[in-house]
C-alpha cells in the first residue's frame, strides 16, 4: 500500500466520522485540560514554595513545655552564637494578631532593624526602607493583603492594636510590601520589636523562637547535635523539614485529586470501550488495524494538545479561578497569586500517560473486532 | 497507605503498568490457547479464528511493550522525583536502595526491555513472510515474558509500598564512592586498565558490526555493557558531574546536567542491545538481520562519543584531568 493511498484513507475516515470524533475529541481535551490545570497549579505553587523556602533561615530553635512552644530566653542567643559555624543568629519575636469581627488573622513580626537578618526576605525589606524615616514613631510595614484588608474596613493607613490589658494602640502603615512574595507574606506585618512586645504585652528578656543559618550543610547534622546538647527542652526546625513536609501537602493535595480522577478516567475509557465500534471497511487485518490506529492516535493527539494548551491559558493566564482554592485555601486574607509558568517534560509526559495509555489500550480490543469483521458481513 | 503513593508520578507510573498488566492477561491467555491449538495445515475454521486472533494477540503486544521500553525512563525519573522526599536520598540511587526490592526490580525492567525489544524484532520478521514461521517461538517468549512482567508488577507495589520517608538512606556517594580506600572495580582493575579495556572493547563490537560477526558481537557487547557501566560511573561520569568524587550512575538524570544521563544509557541501552540481538536473530532466521548490525554501530559510536566529548570538552576548556 502507497503511503499516500494511507494517508488519504486515514483522513477521509477521520472526515467522514467527524461528528463522532469531534464529541470524543471535546470530551478528552476537556478531561486533559482540568486534569493538566490541577497538576499546573500545584506544580507553580511548589515552584514558588521552594524560592520562598530558600530565602528563609536554616535553623529554627524553641523552647518546649509541656509540648507547647513557650518564649525562649534572651540567653540562650549568646549560647547559639558560641557554636562554631553558626552565622546570622536572629532573635525573633512574632505572633498571631487576632481580629475578631471578621474571624481573621495577621501575623505580626517584629524586627530588631540594626541587627543582621537570617531571613532573606526580610533582609530586603529592611534594606529598602529608610531606617531613619521608619523610626523616627512607631510605625509597620504591611503586606499586600492587609493593607487591602485594611482599606476595605477604613482604616485609613492606620491600625488600632488592642493590647491584652484591653489599651488601645495605634499604629500608622509606612508603606507596603510588592506582590513578588505572596504566598508567604500577604498577612505579614512587620514592626520594631519592642512595639511588638507591648501589643503582645510579652516580657522584655524574652524571644518567641531564634533563627539562624549554617552556610556549610555538612556542619548540619553536628550543629543539631550541639543544640540537643545545650538544653533538654528545647525544639529545632530545620528547614529540610519544612521543606519536606511543604513537598508532603502538595504530593497530598495533587495525589488525592489524582486518585480520584482516576474513577472519570476509568468510567470515560469504559464509554470509549463501548462506542468505538465503527464500521469495518473490509480490506486485510493488518491495514485495517494500521489504520484505526494511527486515527485513535490522531485523535489522542490533538486532544492531548487542545487540553493542554486550555489549561495553559486557564492557569497562567487567567491564574485559576475557582481551582486554586483547592491548594491555596480561602480561610484567611485572600491569598492573590500570579502563577509563573513552569511546565517541564516531565509534567507533559506525566499527563500524556496517564490518558493516552488508557485511551489507547481500551480501543486495542474493539478495533480488533472491527478489523477481523468479513467483508461479507459487513457489506451487510 | 504510604505517603509514596500520593507523589504523582508514582501514581501515574503504577496506573500506567497496571492497564499494561490487564493487556498483558489477555494477551497471555489468548496466547496459550493457540500455541496449543495452532496447525497452520489446517484449514479449520478453528485454525481460521486463531489466525484472526493472533493478530489481536500481536497488536496488544507490539503496543504493551512500547510502553514498556516508554515507562524505563519514566519509572528513572519518578524515582528522582521521590528523592526530596526520602530523608537522605540526593538522587535516584537513594530511594533505588531504600529497600530491598529496588535493586531487583530496575534490573528485571531492564531485562524485560531488553527482551520484549527482541521480541519485536521477531515479531517484524514473522510478519514479513507469508507463513508466520516464528510463530511458535515469538509465542513462547511473550509467554515468558509475561510471566517476567508479573514478577515485575508485584515489585513495582511491594516496592513502593516499603519505602519509607522517615528512615534515611545511603546517598550516592556513599554507595558509590570509595570506603575505606577499598578499589570498587571488579577484577582489581584500575582505572586506566578499565579505559583500555573500554575503548578495547568498543572497536570490537564495531568490528563485528562493520565484518556481520554475529557471535562475536554477542561476546563484545556483552563486555562492552559491563565494562561501560563501570567507565561511566567511576571515569567519565567525574568529568559530567565535573567533581573527581562524585561518582553515581543516577544523578546525570538530573536537570543540573542538563537530562544528559537519559542520552547516554539511552544510547548504550540501544548499541548493545541490537549488538547482542544480532546473534539470536541470526540464529531464528537463519540469516544476518542486517539492521541490527547498523543500529549497533550506530548507538554505540554515539555512546563512546558522548562521553568521550565530555572529558575533552573538560580538558579544552581547564586544561588540565580531573
Amino acid at each position: 500500500m502507497a503511503n499516500s493511498t494511507f494517508l488519504r484513507f486515514l483522513l477521509l475516515l477521520l472526515y467522514q466520522y467527524r461528528s463522532k470524533h469531534a464529541g470524543i475529541a471535546v470530551i478528552s481535551s476537556l478531561i486533559v485540560a482540568l486534569l493538566s490545570a490541577v497538576l499546573f497549579i500545584s506544580q507553580s505553587i511548589q515552584a514558588e514554595t521552594a524560592l520562598q523556602l530558600k530565602a528563609q533561615p536554616d535553623f529554627v530553635v524553641q523552647r518546649i513545655r509541656a509540648g507547647k512552644r513557650i518564649d525562649v530566653p534572651v540567653e540562650w542567643l549568646e549560647e547559639i552564637q558560641e557554636i562554631n559555624g553558626v552565622s546570622s543568629v536572629t532573635p525573633r519575636v512574632y505572633g498571631e494578631y487576632y481580629f475578631s469581627p471578621r474571624e481573621e488573622h495577621f501575623l505580626l513580626f517584629g524586627v530588631d532593624f540594626f541587627d543582621e537578618q537570617s531571613s532573606k526576605a526580610i533582609e530586603k525589606i529592611v534594606q529598602e526602607t529608610d531606617l531613619r524615616k521608619f523610626l523616627s514613631k512607631e510605625q509597620m510595614i504591611v503586606g499586600d493583603g492587609v493593607k487591602k484588608f485594611l482599606q476595605e474596613h477604613y482604616y485609613k493607613g492606620f491600625y488600632n492594636f488592642k493590647n491584652p490589658d484591653g489599651e488601645i494602640i495605634k499604629v500608622p502603615v509606612y508603606s507596603s510590601f510588592d506582590k513578588e512574595t505572596n504566598i508567604i507574606s500577604n498577612d505579614m506585618i512587620i514592626m520594631p520589636m519592642e512595639l511588638l512586645r507591648s501589643i503582645f504585652a510579652m516580657d522584655e528578656e524574652t524571644l518567641t523562637d531564634i533563627a539562624f543559618n549554617v552556610p556549610n550543610e555538612a556542619e548540619w547534622d553536628n550543629v543539631l547535635t550541639k543544640l540537643h546538647l545545650l538544653h533538654y527542652d528545647i525544639r529545632v526546625i530545620t528547614k529540610e523539614e519544612i521543606t519536606k513536609s511543604y513537598h508532603n501537602l502538595f504530593n497530598y493535595k495533587g495525589g488525592l485529586f489524582l486518585a480520584l480522577y482516576l474513577i472519570t478516567i476509568m468510567t470515560f475509557i469504559l464509554i470509549i470501550y463501548q462506542r468505538y465500534a465503527m464500521v469495518a471497511v473490509g480490506w486485510s487485518i493488518k491495514d485495517v488495524l494500521k489504520l484505526k490506529f494511527f486515527e485513535t492516535s490522531i485523535i489522542v493527539l490533538l486532544s492531548f494538545i487542545n487540553g493542554v494548551i486550555i489549561a495553559y491559558c486557564y492557569v497562567y493566564l487567567f491564574d485559576a479561578p475557582l481551582l486554586s482554592n483547592l491548594f491555596l485555601g480561602s480561610e484567611n486574607l485572600s491569598n492573590e497569586v500570579a502563577f509563573m509558568p513552569v511546565v517541564d517534560f516531565g509534567l507533559l509526559g506525566s499527563i500524556f500517560l496517564f490518558f493516552g495509555i488508557p485511551f489507547i489500550a481500551a480501543v486495542l480490543i474493539p478495533v480488533w473486532k472491527i478489523a477481523v469483521t468479513e467483508p461479507k458481513e459487513a457489506m451487510k | 497507605m504510604s505517603e509514596i503513593f500520593l507523589s504523582n508520578e508514582v501514581l501515574i507510573y503504577l496506573l500506567s503498568e497496571s492497564v499494561i498488566y490487564v493487556l498483558i492477561l489477555i494477551a497471555a491467555l489468548l496466547s496459550l490457547q493457540l500455541i496449543i491449538k495452532w496447525d497452520f495445515g489446517s484449514y479449520s475454521e478453528i485454525q481460521f479464528t486463531l489466525e484472526k486472533r493472533a493478530y489481536l494477540v500481536m497488536t496488544i503486544i507490539t503496543f504493551a511493550f512500547i510502553v514498556k521500553i516508554a515507562t524505563l525512563p519514566y519509572f528513572a525519573y519518578g524515582i528522582d522525583k521521590l528523592s526530596d522526599l526520602v530523608p537522605g536520598a540526593m538522587c535516584a540511587s537513594g530511594v533505588i536502595g531504600a529497600n530491598e526490592y529496588g535493586y531487583p526490580l530496575l534490573g528485571l525492567k531492564i531485562a524485560t526491555v531488553f527482551i520484549s525489544g527482541t521480541w519485536i524484532i521477531i515479531n517484524n520478521l514473522d510478519l514479513q513472510s507469508p507463513n508466520y514461521p516464528f510463530f511458535r517461538i515469538k509465542t513462547g517468549l511473550f509467554l515468558l515474558i509475561a510471566i517476567l512482567i508479573s514478577i515485575e508488577l508485584f515489585l513495582d507495589f511491594t516496592y513502593f509500598g516499603n519505602i519509607t520517608t522517615t528512615k534515611p538512606v545511603s546517598c550516592c556517594s556513599v554507595t558509590f564512592g570509595q570506603q575505606g580506600g577499598s578499589n570498587p572495580l571488579p577484577f582489581g582493575l584500575d582505572t586506566a586498565k578499565l579505559l583500555v579495556l573500554f575503548y578495547l572493547f568498543y572497536f570490537m563490537t564495531a568490528i563485528s558490526a562493520i565484518g556481520r560477526y554475529a557471535a562475536t558481537g554477542f561476546v563484545a557487547n556483552i563486555l562492552f555493557l559491563v565494562t561501560a557501566y563501570y567507565a561511566v560511573v567511576y571515569f567519565f561520569g567525574t568529568y559530567i558531574y565535573e567533581l573527581p568524587t562524585h561518582k553515581c550512575p543516577f544523578c546525570m538524570l538530573q536537570k543540573e546536567y542538563y537530562y544528559v544521563g537519559y542520552l547516554v544509557w539511552a544510547s548504550l541501552f540501544s548499541g548493545t542491545f541490537f549488538g547482542i540481538n544480532s546473534l539470536p536473530l541470526k540464529w531464528f532466521a537463519k540469516k544476518d538481520v542486517l539492521y541490527t548490525y547498523k543500529f549497533s554501530l550506530f548507538f554505540n559510536t554515539l555512546f563512546v562519543l558522548l562521553v568521550s566529548a565530555y572529558v575533552l570538552v573538560y580538558y579544552l576548556k581547564n586544561g588540565v584531568w580531573l
